[in-house]
């Protein structure tokens, strides 16, 4: 963040002591020096020629550049389209989209045009929607003009003052609902002078999802408010469904190309760490504004926000795309690939070049613990202190897994042994439980446990009664002993309650 | 003989594992490291039985593949002939090519004749070959090569050329499939092929 | 599929059990098979070709991992297995190197552990000689996917932490015996829990050293498919377990890493 701040901050002193960069570079104009000075120097004039209708794109794919160097009029028509598709294998998902798909069309335009903008709403569909567009200077985005019932179209006109890559989203009430269910694209207004050329562009956006039921339950499912309004997404994805750019869906791209991804984010909760996996972003155009940052391993995207990067591939291989909160991309599906073809370059990157064994500095179990485990069995003539070191070792290699190595057990699943007012009770509590199991409720520590433990028929008696020794003198409890003849002789009897 | 008093019988003729490069090795012990010692019966696509350790004695190329494959199988042959193509008439001469079977069931000796002759492999120096189905593991786990068969029969597989000494070492593995040969393997195949007998 | 008569697997189980001290079968004594009735199964990997689930045949399983003592009686009556004297190619050189000598266990390993540091063709060779085999991977994640009272507990968050918990044991506190944990649904113990172990077509795991790239278009890795995937995220015994195997050769042995024996049932 420091160096980013200083970054600008450098830039703007540059600015400040010079005229405007006349430079035809379109690196160098309204790209990290000076600046655009904004909408106040966005209007170039009214619209010239014949106006020009806008081609969208569905994603992963974005329109060519517009080429225009004159402001035009451009026609803009997006049909609102709710329609069930798939979220995940084998579950279903009723969205609501911006011409078909999630996230919606592409629209790109240059800066200064004067967008006609006609929305329509599918007769068929259940909801009036509207559209607020981030590019938008004026009420709403848009929002204030374009509320359209099922069945109807309406009209609104701006102009693209800011260049920059804006979100676009729905704006009906209730807004988070609206956008959860998969109502935001993005629109590119490019700067005057058009962006570099590049050989790949792609459109990805990220974006999260909430259902009633679980991740990848199968079946339809339906939007769940609650989780929404507690930020506990079921889903996050790129692009509206797990493994959308996947597979044969993959971003395709070849070594030696320089690709650039236009990513948005429309939320509608979370922001995004966006990362690509075995790549380093050479340029990123944070936030989707006007200046970039260079060599950026992971990027922040704002809920309702974009970026753009740009990066050249070297090395062919599978490059995934990932949201960086990481359980995010393999357990609820924010993953894409990105693959390039072309030929190895081992001197940029060789493989595993090597597999062979490591004998490191061996850390052997120490004799002490070898040695208490062979105690383990033979309780007979252990010392009680020696009986406790020898239950703790077999209490950590069978019975921790249900009551935790601390004796805390699981809350609602599997009683506390700590502290426990039910072993209290009665010294051969921990030793009858072993042997005979225990079913049906019982109330520890005031909780109510219902759960069943089987009898523990495979410990011997040296290990019942070492186990019950160390349980008994352990985390609170009182203290005793259970001695093997004990253990044997709570062992034959017939198992009660 | 079982599979397991097999392998004790082999190895106990095996070098003790003694610094085998530092010492000649006496004729009929083979090293301790030799893909050799796995003792496995091959039939070859005449029908002939080869013990797979009489494959020793020149430097080798060695696979797995199966005949029903339409997939990479072809790019792995691709990539013997590119690699002996690469070679000096000395160097071909001194080098043999065995391809294993993944699918004895199908791989009978005609089928493998068959897969030699559309794809025009010179048996002279190439031979196809199949493990009986119950060694199929053991012959993938020496080389290192990983394979599941699927509900239809056929299989997945990783495709690997192995380069072994005369006397079965691994001396170099590549996963380059297809006419362009990896120029680091390449290069082993031309150093163990060079000189020598 | 072989369907087994509740009577014909009374037969067969007491067949199994013949010959075995009562004292050691009420210890879990290793060495004993126990009959695992099959059925079709649904993985938690995402096999393209078995869509409907695997059909398992039913087979018999050891109760519990073959111990240092059931190893070192197998090297005794067969010393071509001697750690000094196996070829590298079958057992790296840290084969068996837990145990004091080549025919001596010694104080670091006792008797009735399980056997670790042994590579997958000593496992194979032990289990041949007991007239067995190792299981294969399905027959394993078949098995396991019992806890004591369920033969399927594998939707219950309880039973994944139980999972999650051996994780967190540090390799350097002493193996337990085996037979320690109680018995599975199957009667089945130690599958989780004690250690990694060998199956039969550990090879068969096809799986990118990266298992970040689910879902990856590269058919060409594997002759016509990509890596496995998971197809339940949260199965972390097998996910751990294919990660496992799959890092690993035939030769290669660790001290995490035992096996047991499986047979086909008639």
């Amino acid at each position: 963040m420091k160096s980013l701040m200083t970054c600008l901050a450098f830039a703007v002193l540059l600015a400040a002591g010079c005229s405007r960069d006349s430079s035809t570079s379109p690196d160098a104009v309204s790209m990290n020096s000076g600046d655009s000075s904004g909408s106040a120097k966005g209007d170039f004039g009214p619209p010239q020629g014949e106006p020009v209708k806008a081609m969208l794109t569905s994603p992963p794919n974005v329109p060519p550049p517009t080429g225009r160097s004159a402001p035009a009029k451009v026609i803009v028509e997006l049909e609102v389209i709710e329609k069930e598709m798939a979220i995940s294998e084998g579950v279903t998902y009723t969205f609501w989209t911006f011409g078909g798909t999630v996230p919606g069309s592409f629209i790109r335009v240059r800066q200064g045009d004067t967008v006609e903008f006609h929305l329509m709403n599918a007769p068929d569909n259940k909801m009036p929607h509207n559209i607020d567009l981030h590019g938008v200077t004026g009420p709403g985005g848009g929002a204030a003009s374009s509320f359209t019932a099922p069945g109807h179209q309406s009209r609104f006109t701006f102009k693209a003052l800011n260049a920059g890559l804006f979100v676009y989203h729905c704006a009906t009430a209730p807004v988070g609902m609206h956008v959860a269910n998969g109502m935001y694209g993005l629109m590119l207004v490019e700067p005057p002078e058009g962006l570099p050329v590049v050989d790949r562009e792609y459109y990805v956006m990220q974006g999260d999802f909430y259902t009633t039921g679980k991740y990848r339950e199968k079946g339809h499912q339906p939007f769940d408010m609650q989780k929404a309004i507690d930020e506990r997404p079921t889903y996050v994805l790129f692009n509206g469904s797990e493994g959308s750019l996947t597979g044969d869906k993959a971003l395709a791209a070849k070594t030696g190309e320089t690709v650039r991804l236009y990513v948005g984010n429309g939320g509608p909760n979370l922001v995004t760490s966006f990362h690509v996996i075995g790549e380093i972003f050479d340029k990123v155009w944070f936030e989707g504004g006007a200046r970039f940052q260079e060599n950026v391993q992971t990027t922040l995207i704002p809920a309702g926000g974009a970026a753009m990067m740009q990066f050249k591939l070297e090395v062919p291989g599978s490059y995934i795309l990932v949201d960086h909160s990481i359980f995010r991309a393999f357990n609820k599906g924010a993953l894409a690939i990105l693959k390039a073809e072309g030929p190895e370059n081992k001197a940029i990157y060789s493989g595993k070049e090597v597999d062979e064994m490591y004998l490191g500095d061996r850390a052997q179990p120490n004799l002490a613990a070898v040695a208490t485990a062979a105690a383990a069995a033979s309780s007979g003539k252990l010392t009680v202190a020696q009986q406790i070191k020898a239950g703790q070792a077999l209490f950590a290699g069978t019975c921790s897994t249900c009551h935790q190595a601390d004796g805390r057990g699981l809350e609602g699943v599997f009683p506390p042994l700590a502290k426990s007012d039910w072993i209290a009770r009665e010294p051969e509590i921990p030793a009858t439980a072993m042997l005979h199991g225990l079913q049906g409720k019982i109330t520890v520590n005031g909780k109510d446990y219902t759960s069943v433990m089987p009898p523990m028929s495979q410990l011997t008696d040296d290990e019942v009664a070492n186990i019950a020794t160390y349980v008994l003198n352990s985390w609170g409890n009182p203290g005793g002993r259970v001695t093997k003849d004990e253990a044997a002789e709570i062992r034959k009897r017939p198992p009660a309650k | 003989m079982t599979k397991m008093n097999s392998i004790a019988a082999f190895a106990l003729a095996a070098c003790l594992p003694c610094g085998a490069i530092a010492q000649p090795l006496k004729p009929g012990v083979l090293p301790s490291d030799s893909v050799y010692l796995l003792p496995l019966t091959l039939t070859d696509q005449d029908g002939i039985v080869h013990e797979w350790n009489s494959y020793r004695g020149k430097p080798r190329l060695v696979t797995m593949f199966y005949t029903s494959c339409q997939y990479i199988c072809p790019l792995i042959i691709d990539a013997g002939k590119a690699i002996e193509r690469s070679l000096t008439p000395a160097q071909l001469q001194r080098l043999g090519v065995v391809m294993i079977s993944l699918d004895p069931a199908r791989d009978s000796a005609t089928a493998l004749k068959e897969t030699a002759a559309k794809r025009r492999i010179d048996t002279a120096r190439w031979s196809l070959v199949a493990p009986p189905a119950a060694d199929v593991r053991a012959a993938a786990a020496v080389l290192g090569i990983r394979y599941r068969q699927l509900a239809d029969g056929d299989f997945n597989h990783t495709s690997v050329l192995i380069l072994l000494d005369p006397d079965g070492r691994v001396l170099a593995r590549t996963e380059q499939m297809g006419s362009n040969s990896d120029p680091g393997f390449l290069d082993a195949v031309r150093r163990a092929t060079d000189g020598g007998p | 599929m072989n369907q087994l008569s509740l009577a014909g697997l009374g037969r067969l189980a007491a067949l199994l059990f013949l010959g075995m001290p009562l004292a050691g079968a009420l210890a879990g004594e290793s060495g004993e098979y126990v009959a695992v009735p099959g059925g079709v199964f649904q993985s938690a990997l995402r096999y393209e070709d078995v869509k409907d689930g695997v059909r398992i045949a039913s087979f018999a399983l050891m109760r519990a991992p073959v111990t240092n003592e059931q190893l070192l009686a197998f090297v005794k009556a067969n010393p071509a297995w001697r750690r000094d004297r196996v070829p590298s190619v079958f057992a790296e050189s840290r084969f068996l190197s837990h145990w004091k000598g080549p025919v001596e266990l010694g104080p670091q390993a006792l008797p009735q552990q399980p056997v670790t540091w042994v590579s997958w063709f000593a496992a194979g060779a032990y289990c041949e000689a007991q007239g067995a085999r190792l299981p294969t991977w399905s027959e394993w994640e078949f098995a396991a996917a019992a806890d004591e009272t369920r033969t399927d507990a594998r939707r219950d968050p309880a039973w994944r932490e139980r999972i999650l918990d051996w994780y967190s044991r540090p390799s350097t506190s002493a193996l337990p015996r085996v037979g320690l944990q109680a018995p599975n649904a199957y009667g089945v113990q130690d599958l989780h829990g004690l250690v990694w172990e060998w199956t039969g077509d550990f090879s068969s795991l096809l799986v990118s050293g990266d298992n970040r790239n689910q879902g990856d278009a590269d058919d060409t890795r594997f002759c016509g498919a990509g890596a496995i995937s998971m197809k339940d995220n949260d199965d972390y015994a097998v996910m751990m377990r294919v990660a496992m195997l799959s890092s690993l050769e035939g030769a290669d042995a660790t001290a995490n890493l035992g096996f047991r024996c499986a047979k086909d049932l008639p």
